[in-house]
């Protein structure tokens, strides 16, 4: 059953000027790892964003658990995205905070402003983030600030920090591509077992072909903005890929 | 190149060059001239040469100030304290009102561009604009003599600076940590306190420092115009000729700004 569904999802960053997105359809499931794939500057970071609305749309719909999520006001849509989780590509942490401040913070669209001010989490937020920080094993730099971490060090944070909220949908931003092969393969297995464990649908941009085949189950390429390939992974053979890519690859 | 078209080409250069010497010539003239004629207007004309008198009486009037009046030594502990606390007090006040002022002049936080904006730089502006005197006259003639008319003028002038800076490390920040806070569903409070402040605070703590020191200086002699402190000493001392006790009360200033340099140093080091 899907549990998000985007209908011919359209984007342009300037009014009159061209669309980054022109018309993209497609549907995740309660199971999927879904992959989006594609060149530079095809649109799949501004697809992922539309999920969450940090990139407004202009036309078509997203529908996340029935809830249209294109047409939500204010409120709404902070409740929407307290429940979906994020990750980014440069980890998008608060480098002068610590990194158990830092996985709290996905807590804020729960907790109101004096709370928040005071950083006076629930004391359960609190045992929550020990045990999820412990999973991604970072249990021994609860106190450190998060700029002394390295990259793959700050990004099993974000990964924290993503599940802290309790999410429905993970939403993976290039979660890679600031990470070296080696580190790359484990947080991806990583977030892919978590995912797994608190059965968390995922929704991944990524630009690693490689990675997107082993990690993911479900495969949609994107070419300056349309939908050039959908299916599964097994599916995508190197007749798709030189369509995507629209040259040689691997 | 052929003999004559060479030496055509020296011939240009030099008559070019002899062109620039002479502009050049031209100008330092002019300048001189506008110099000579200031000085014979403002300096020549204006000053009372009688009453100058010589070198040596010039020398003298200047020694009478040489010199310590150790008995007003004691008096000047009340108001030295007065004068301290009110450059806190004032520079704490002004950290209050700048959060505001620094929050509508930045671009990218502003609520309005073409409203909020304007207003937010116009109030810095001002602020700056008017010389700390003569927010002290300003506060004097509105809630009377005395430290609370200090600490409010005080307040008025540091707002200019201390938001400036924080204005400008705000539009100057990462923009990855509030789209972080976005995403997990913060709202502006949210954002503002976990995105934007972590990441300015260490920028804004060392310009209140900054402020803070300036503010000592201006706490004294905001006294000249009635503010309390030290200031008001020093007015007591040249109306009765008490030259001496005038560079003691100077002196103390000075103790003064040397304190706040010191707490300055220890303070940056810790935030910073």
């Amino acid at each position: 059953m899907a549990i998000l569904e985007v209908s011919d999802l359209r984007v342009r960053y300037v009014t009159g000027g061209p669309d980054v997105l022109k018309g993209v359809s497609f549907h995740v499931d309660a199971e999927d790892f879904f992959a989006i794939i594609g060149p530079s500057g095809s649109g799949k970071s501004t697809l992922v964003r539309c999920i969450n609305r940090l990139v407004e749309p202009y036309a078509g719909r997203v529908t996340l658990y029935g809830e249209d999520v294109t047409r939500m006001a204010a409120r709404q849509l902070r409740r929407l995205r307290r429940n979906v989780g994020m990750i980014f590509q440069e980890f998008n942490l608060v480098n002068r905070m610590s990194v158990m401040d830092n996985v709290l913070s996905g807590r804020l669209g729960y907790v109101g402003n004096a709370r928040s001010l005071f950083r006076l989490f629930p004391r359960a937020d609190i045992t929550r983030a020990l045990e999820l920080l412990d999973r991604v094993g970072l249990g021994d730099f609860v106190d450190t600030r998060a700029d002394k971490l390295s990259g793959g060090q700050r990004q099993r944070v974000g990964i924290a920090r993503a599940l802290m909220q309790n999410p429905k949908l993970l939403l993976l931003d290039e979660p890679t591509s600031s990470l070296d092969p080696k580190i790359s393969r484990e947080v991806m297995a990583l977030i892919k077992e978590i995912a797994g464990d608190f059965n968390v649908p995922v929704l991944c941009n990524i630009h690693d072909v490689q990675l997107a085949t082993e990690f993911c189950n479900k495969i949609i390429g994107l070419q300056d903005g349309t939908k050039m390939f959908e299916g599964p992974t097994e599916s995508l053979d190197r007749k798709a890929l030189d369509e995507i890519y629209a040259m040689e690859v691997l | 190149m052929t003999p004559s078209a060479i030496s055509a080409t020296v011939d240009r250069i030099v008559s070019e060059r002899l062109k620039a010497k002479a502009a050049r010539a031209g100008t330092y003239l002019v300048l001189l001239g506008l110099v000579l004629w200031s000085i014979q207007v403002t300096i020549i004309a204006d000053t009372d040469w009688h009453r100058l008198g010589s070198f040596a009486s010039v020398m003298r009037a200047v020694g009478r100030f040489v010199g310590v009046d150790f008995v007003l030594v004691p008096q000047l502990v009340q108001p030295m304290l007065e004068t301290f606390m009110m450059a806190c007090l004032g520079t704490v006040l002004g950290c209050f009102i700048s959060l505001p002022v620094a929050w509508l002049g930045a671009l990218n936080v502003t609520p309005s561009k073409y409203i909020a904006y304007p207003m937010g730089r116009f109030l810095m502006t001002l602020s700056r604009s008017i010389h700390e005197i003569v927010w002290a006259l300003i506060f004097v003639s509105a809630v009377g003599l005395g430290s609370l008319a200090g600490i409010l003028a005080l307040a008025c002038r540091s707002v200019g600076f201390i938001s400036k800076i924080s204005a400008e490390a705000i539009e100057n920040i990462d923009h990855k940590p509030v789209e972080a806070i976005r995403a997990v569903g913060g709202n502006n409070f949210q954002v503002m306190y976990y995105g934007i402040l972590p990441q300015i605070l260490a920028v804004v703590l060392g310009t209140i420092v900054f402020e803070w020191d300036i503010n000592i200086r201006r706490s004294a002699i905001m006294g000249l115009v009635g503010a309390g402190g030290l200031g008001l000493t020093f007015h007591r001392q040249m109306v009765m000729y008490n030259y001496p006790g005038v560079t003691t009360v100077i002196l103390a200033i000075l103790v003064l700004i040397l304190i706040g340099e010191v707490f300055s140093h220890f303070v940056r080091k810790a935030v910073i």
